[in-house]
């Protein structure tokens, strides 16, 4: 038999991000202490089946970074275990597999020296960040402590959600790092925001994010926060944009210096308390 | 009214229960009451087909709901419900069984067995797939190892038995089968390292009659394709219920991954008989043939696959087949009465074999083991197929199946056994979301050629029910339940559920109705006109 459920994303382009993620690395084992047997057999654990989602050695993708001393759903020692055992329902964090006491002891000593090694602090300034933010009109898609627009994800918590590789890629490269299904909609797995394009009997086109789809229907919300709801036999074409994203590259619009900013603003954003 | 004769009536009643009790003659002959659905598989070859013609391809848009029976504790419902003479034995996740009134769809009695908080499920969710019936009593397998045998007048236990000790990981899923005079099981608990078994009981008194192991101990054939003492950890689970031939005499029961999954190098040789399908002597247990699909596992390709019976002319000769839709990612065709390998053919995406040989061994692309780094193989670590039920239409002379097509990412790591722990040896990510995709599809039966397909959404758990209405039906992980024409695959019908689909479909009558039924989320739904 099978074990738990482990999300994924696309392969080709998780291989990617993963290389792109050992490249850019910034793991700084100089300042660590030495790490025990426990914790190299455990960074060989974490590395086949965590770094997918936590990123190379930690540093955060699709779920938060374990580069700190305190995580919040598993502050202590014991947390820990059982997260790592069971998963955190309702969070996107999936029981894995069921783990040997001895897998989950490396586990458990591999994630607490990731929270040991001191922070390696960003190249920007979070406040010049929020000065990009609000200047190429991040705002219009993006809410932040309940103030902006809803076509894309809220910000609010994002620094602690996302780790500063992940939000480079996703403001350079946007289409490449959609959130893959976390939430129960539209699923674990799932892009979502996934940029769809349907055009029904009638001739209506209509180019908005994907929340929601079944085998018979297709939920869709515009450009304009319109919501549309859609049966797939009354549609001519329904095109999902796998590999892009609704939200603009901003790179072009960044002088030099900003997008090291606009990323330690983003990181800064960790929830309101 | 003398003393003398009450007392006869007392007696008379007492021997003559209210309604008809379900013999294991009846089982034999349950294509002769379509309007019941008498064991797990609706019949002992496994079918899942339905002789009932109300609900049929004409009318099968007015489809509406009868009633809805909700579950009390939240968990999934892996189940096919069974249907005697008007009352439906149902299993609700962990290991409960409630009887049902069809008409009204009201609960008459609810048996819930003590489970110990701390049980050992290692390798599924705690589900059950259904009870058996026989002779007035109802028998259900539990999470704990327990097989325990209910009265089914008010679900009071007559009596309950350790299978094996679930503190070193054994469990019980399946819906167990029930044959004349005995009560078949198997086992579940391959990822930590168990030697599988059947057992047999005595329906009556719970005891136990015989047990074969999966696994062939020193001194016994199969036991050479195990490296040193790799056997004692050696898997081979038999945790789905198996069909059965009474004219030959044969039970067919199948089993599962080796252990420990991903690191093969700690287990040499073939891993008799982990991956297989067992011909046994109901009578004795003993083996009358084998046939091993996966030799030397090292994706988790367990061989639980329902097998389906049925006969059928092959190049000129009439064969009694046995057919299943491998998690492998090929059909295969076996004679059941010797064993003897006649096809396979490939019904979902794999990367692991360049074919099939005469005698029906793979022929391995090289390099698609599991590896430290990880190695992308197809199909998934869940494989192509799993435990849902196909179905087999002795009139389409199709085999019905859903397929899933996905891919994993698979890693060798170390194993060390330590009784009632994880025993896997490595990892495996599976390419979920819109990387996968799921198909129901019509393969012919006799050659496993593609007749018709369509396609869901994602890679997901739905079992399929063919109807003598032309009709099969199918559920998917997005909550809709689909009637499809037999013949082509066009939708006819559906409807949205709220819920994954993973219950397994039946079809009853009562009152010259006939009805579906289907789980979904966390209740179970029936249909009718």
């Amino acid at each position: 038999m099978t074990p738990a459920i482990f999300p994924s994303r696309r392969a080709w382009r998780g291989l990617g991000l993963l290389l792109a993620a050992c490249t850019l690395a910034v793991r700084l084992p100089a300042a660590s202490p030495a790490p025990s047997a426990d914790v190299e057999a455990g960074r060989k654990l974490f590395r086949d089946l965590c770094s997918n989602c936590h990123g190379h050695e930690g540093a955060g993708a699709m779920a938060p970074s374990l580069q700190r001393p305190r995580l919040t759903y598993a502050p202590d020692e014991a947390t820990l275990r059982v997260v790592i055992a069971d998963g955190i329902g309702g969070r996107g964090m999936p029981r894995v597999r069921r783990w040997s006491e001895k897998e989950l002891r490396e586990l458990v000593a591999y994630v607490q020296w990731l929270g040991a090694v001191p922070a390696t602090p960003l190249p920007g300034d979070p406040a010049k960040g929020r000065e990009v933010f609000n200047r190429v009109g991040c705002a219009t898609c993006h809410v932040v402590n309940g103030q902006g627009g809803t076509l894309g994800p809220e910000l609010t918590a994002i620094g602690r959600m996302r780790g500063p590789d992940y939000l480079r890629e996703a403001i350079v490269n946007p289409g490449a790092t959609l959130p893959k299904g976390t939430l129960p909609v539209p699923g674990r797995g799932y892009d979502e925001y996934l940029p769809v394009v349907a055009v029904t009997r009638a001739g209506k086109e209509i180019k908005g994010v994907r929340l929601n789809e079944d085998l018979m229907t297709i939920q869709i919300r515009d450009e304009q926060s319109q919501f549309h709801s859609l049966r797939k036999s009354e549609l001519t074409r329904l095109d999902k944009l796998t590999g892009t994203s609704l939200m603009p590259n901003l790179s072009a619009q960044l002088a030099p210096g900003e997008l090291d900013h606009l990323i330690a603003y983003l990181a800064s954003l960790q929830g309101q308390p | 009214m003398s003393t003398l004769r009450l007392l006869f009536l007392a007696v008379l009643a007492a021997v003559l229960p209210v309604s008809a009790q379900v013999t294991a003659d009846r089982i034999r002959h349950a294509d002769r009451e379509p309007q019941n659905w008498l064991t797990y598989a609706g019949n002992y070859q496994s079918h899942r087909h339905s002789a009932l013609t109300q609900i049929n391809r004409q009318n099968v848009a007015g489809l509406k709901t009868a009633w809805v029976y909700q579950i009390r504790q939240p968990g999934i419902i892996e189940t096919s419900p069974l249907v005697a003479d008007g009352i439906m034995y149902l299993t609700e996740p962990p290991s409960t069984v409630t009887a049902i009134d069809v008409r009204s769809g009201r609960a008459i009695w609810s048996y819930t067995p003590t489970i110990p908080r701390d049980i050992i499920i290692i390798g599924s969710p705690q589900v059950n797939r259904g009870v058996a019936l026989l002779d007035g009593l109802v028998y259900v397998g539990t999470v704990s190892g327990h097989l325990i045998a209910l009265d089914a007048v008010n679900g009071t236990v007559r009596w309950d038995v350790t299978v094996e000790d679930n503190r070193k990981a054994y469990y019980l899923t399946l819906a167990p089968l029930a044959l004349d005079g005995k009560i078949i099981v198997g086992v579940s608990g391959a990822e930590a390292g168990i030697r599988g078994f059947v057992d047999a009981y005595d329906a009556k008194t719970g005891r136990r009659l015989w047990r074969t192991f999966s696994v062939p101990g020193p001194g016994e054939p199969g036991n050479e394709t195990w490296g040193g003492d790799s056997w004692k950890t050696g898997g081979g689970s038999t945790w789905l219920t198996g069909s059965y031939d009474p004219e030959l005499n044969l039970l067919y029961w199948t089993t599962g991954n080796p252990g420990p999954d991903w690191n093969g190098d700690v287990r040499p040789g073939d891993n008799l008989y982990t991956c297989s399908v067992l011909a046994l002597d109901p009578a004795t247990g003993k083996l009358k043939w084998h046939f091993q699909f996966t030799p030397h596992d090292t994706h988790d390709w367990d061989a639980t696959e329902t097998v389906v019976l049925f006969d059928a002319t092959i190049n000129g000769r009439p064969r009694k087949l046995l057919t299943q839709t491998n998690r492998n990612a090929f059909y295969y065709v076996l004679d059941r009465v010797t064993g003897e390998f006649l096809s396979a053919t490939q019904y979902a995406k794999q990367t692991w074999a360049q074919g099939i040989d005469a005698k029906g061994r793979p022929i391995l692309v090289p390099g698609q083991d599991p590896t430290s780094d990880g190695k992308l193989a197809y199909p998934d670590v869940q494989g192509a197929s799993n435990w849902p039920s196909p179905s087999y239409s002795p009139q389409t002379g199709l085999f019905y199946q859903a397929a899933r097509e996905m891919g994993t990412i698979y890693f060798k790591g170390e194993a060390e056994y330590v009784p009632g722990r994880a025993f896997m040896g490595g990892g495996a990510r599976i390419l979920t979301g819109d990387d996968s995709y799921g198909a129901i599809r019509a393969l012919e039966a006799t050659t496993g050629k593609l007749k018709w397909e369509h396609k869901l959404l994602s890679a997901g758990w739905t079992s399929l029910l063919s109807t003598a209405g032309g009709l099969v039906f199918g559920g998917t992980e997005e909550g809709n339940f689909l009637a499809l024409d037999a013949e082509t695959g066009k939708l006819l019908w559906d409807t949205q559920l709220g819920g994954a689909v993973r219950g397994i479909p039946i079809s009853f009558a009562v009152d010259g109705k006939q009805y579906v039924a289907i789980s979904a989320g966390y209740a179970l739904f029936v249909f009718g006109l």
